[in-house]
């Protein structure tokens, strides 16, 4: 983003949200949706939530509180019907290489080697090959795919998939990444290994992460924030600031965490947050 | 007896397929030599293999005759062959270039793809051979007909071929090239439409094919040189010989066609079936 091309409210707000460390502020956003029968349904309602910089937010929440679609629209797949995204001084009306997207499942293209799939974004934003190959390089380096980099990714298992579209979204260097339930479909061994990479990569690269599970576990291990979500409509519950000391580098982080005393709270009380709608309803 | 019987059932497919070969051969060989069948409806194999050797060479008119005449029809039957495979290559390679870019078309404009769709639909199901007298009537009754022809018998399935690629990619492969910077353009180029090709292609094989069939029925008027109009004009000289001969050399040419498409599919789209 050029800050000539913005206009001169942008970049007053683009200040300030700097200032007040804001990565992403989402201001009284609603979404509605018209069914097939024309009835309308709420699907977020009333959301307001700043992202800070260097926060590493996962939303928990049951299935149809929103969640994704929340993601879609801080992503610009999506338009709110009311309210407003704003990301670095700017309203959110499409997607953007500043807001990088991890699926679930890695859409990674079958037709290039896991290196070309790392160079993508760049290519598509015009780097030159040679700075491409350098950066593609390291990324390769930091997910542990640098053996694999020429293979295609039908080659490779789910956990390397997943990895390799790790690599290829940190390779375009966006400020915000977006993650919806990344490790859901990988077996409990490879979820603990990439838990720990990612809070390795997010350390070192000061990312701002907003990351989707349905585990508390995972939100607790990853987090420095949860946000709990209820259904009918999607609206914020809860938002937890986590506070367990962590250290990715130590092979027994996760057994740690889990030993420390704030550790069953957190869960306990998350967990309660998440099934208390049920007496509700 | 027992034994043999074993060695086909175990044996490779390559056995169990020359094996049916030589079977159908011995059958044919057989009727004729008994004299069961008028050779006039059913010629000896050995009549056939002559038919097809002299279509392909030159010889004295008759026994002795100084005139020497070659093929038939004034060609080679492999000329013919190969100007039935022009048409072809002519009338699919403009169905494949208008197909993709209707289907392109219709793919991203929804309005345009509720107006024009139902007309494709409706050219595809209608025959070929119903609309060659139009055509006459339009482009006379050389080649631009038969063109013609051929590319309204294999744009339709290319169309749809490709209309169905492109709204099956899908959305999270679509969206991804969007979030790692690609414009719209750029994500059709390099991510949409190599996502549609397996579909694409699938549509060329299906238009191939097609396109095979009218080529042959095509050539029933003034399709000399052509293969579909010399297996049609030996039929109705009596030539039983050199219309089986024909038949077979259509037959096998069709097989090959396909097998190339199928194989320049596997080049172009060697991930299909290992994601």
């Amino acid at each position: 983003m050029n800050a000539n091309d913005m206009t001169w409210s942008e970049l007053t707000e683009k200040q300030t949200m700097a200032a007040q460390g804001i990565a992403v502020d989402i201001r009284g956003v609603n979404k509605r949706y018209t069914t097939q029968e024309n009835a309308e349904v709420t699907a977020l309602h009333d959301i307001n939530l700043q992202i800070k910089e260097h926060d590493f937010i996962c939303v928990v929440g049951r299935s149809g509180c929103g969640k994704t679609t929340l993601l879609n629209m801080l992503a610009g797949f999506e338009k709110p019907s009311d309210g407003e995204i704003v990301a670095q001084g700017r309203k959110v009306d499409g997607p953007s290489p500043r807001r990088g997207v991890v699926f679930q499942k890695p859409p990674l293209y079958p037709w290039l080697t896991v290196r070309k799939n790392v160079e993508f974004g760049m290519r598509m934003q015009g780097v030159k090959p040679a700075e491409r190959a350098q950066i593609a390089e390291h990324y390769l380096e930091l997910v542990g795919l640098k053996d694999a980099a020429e293979r295609r990714p039908y080659e490779l298992s789910g956990g390397m998939q997943q990895r390799a579209q790790i690599a290829r979204v940190l390779a375009t260097d966006p400020d915000v990444i977006l993650m919806d339930e990344p490790y859901g479909a990988l077996d409990a061994l490879t979820r603990e290994h990439l838990q720990n990479e990612l809070l390795r990569i997010w350390e070192e690269k000061k990312k701002t992460v907003f990351f989707i599970t349905h585990s508390v576990d995972e939100a607790i291990f990853l987090a420095t924030r949860v946000i709990v979500m209820s259904a009918h409509p999607g609206t914020i519950k809860m938002d937890i600031p986590i506070n367990i000391p962590c250290n990715p580098d130590d092979p027994d982080n996760m057994e740690k965490m889990r030993a420390h005393p704030d550790f069953a709270r957190l869960r306990e009380q998350i967990t309660t947050a998440i099934y208390e709608q049920d007496d509700q309803e | 007896m027992k034994r043999l019987l074993a060695t086909i059932r175990k044996g490779s497919r390559t056995i169990q397929a020359l094996l049916s070969l030589v079977l159908l051969l011995v059958l044919w060989w057989g009727t004729t030599a008994a004299g069961l069948i008028n050779p006039l409806y059913l010629p000896s194999p050995q009549s056939v293999w002559s038919a097809f050797v002299e279509a392909n060479s030159c010889r004295p008119q008759s026994p002795g005759s100084s005139r020497i005449i070659c093929g038939e029809q004034q060609y080679f039957l492999w000329q013919h062959l190969v100007v039935s495979l022009e048409r072809i290559g002519i009338g699919m390679l403009l169905a494949i270039i208008v197909g993709m870019l209707v289907g392109f078309l219709l793919a991203e404009v929804e309005w345009l793809n509720r107006i024009v769709l139902p007309y494709i639909n409706f050219i595809r199901a209608l025959p070929p051979l119903g609309y060659i007298g139009l055509l006459i009537v339009w482009f006379g009754i050389g080649d631009t007909t038969k063109i013609w022809l051929l590319f309204l018998a294999a744009f339709p399935p290319i169309v749809l071929a490709t209309l169905e690629g492109i709204q099956g990619v899908n959305k999270d492969r679509a969206n991804s090239a969007l979030s790692l910077g690609a414009s719209r353009f750029k994500a059709f180029l390099f991510v949409i439409f190599p996502s549609a090709l397996p579909s694409i292609m699938n549509g060329i094989r299906l238009a191939v094919g097609f396109a095979w069939t009218t080529v042959v029925a095509a050539e029933l008027n003034n399709g000399i040189p052509g293969i579909g109009a010399l297996a049609y004009l030996s039929g109705t000289e009596l030539n039983t010989s050199l219309t089986i001969a024909c038949i077979f050399v259509i037959g096998i040419a069709a097989l090959l066609l396909d097998g190339l498409i199928v194989l320049i599919t596997k080049l172009v789209t060697p991930w299909v079936g290992k994601d």
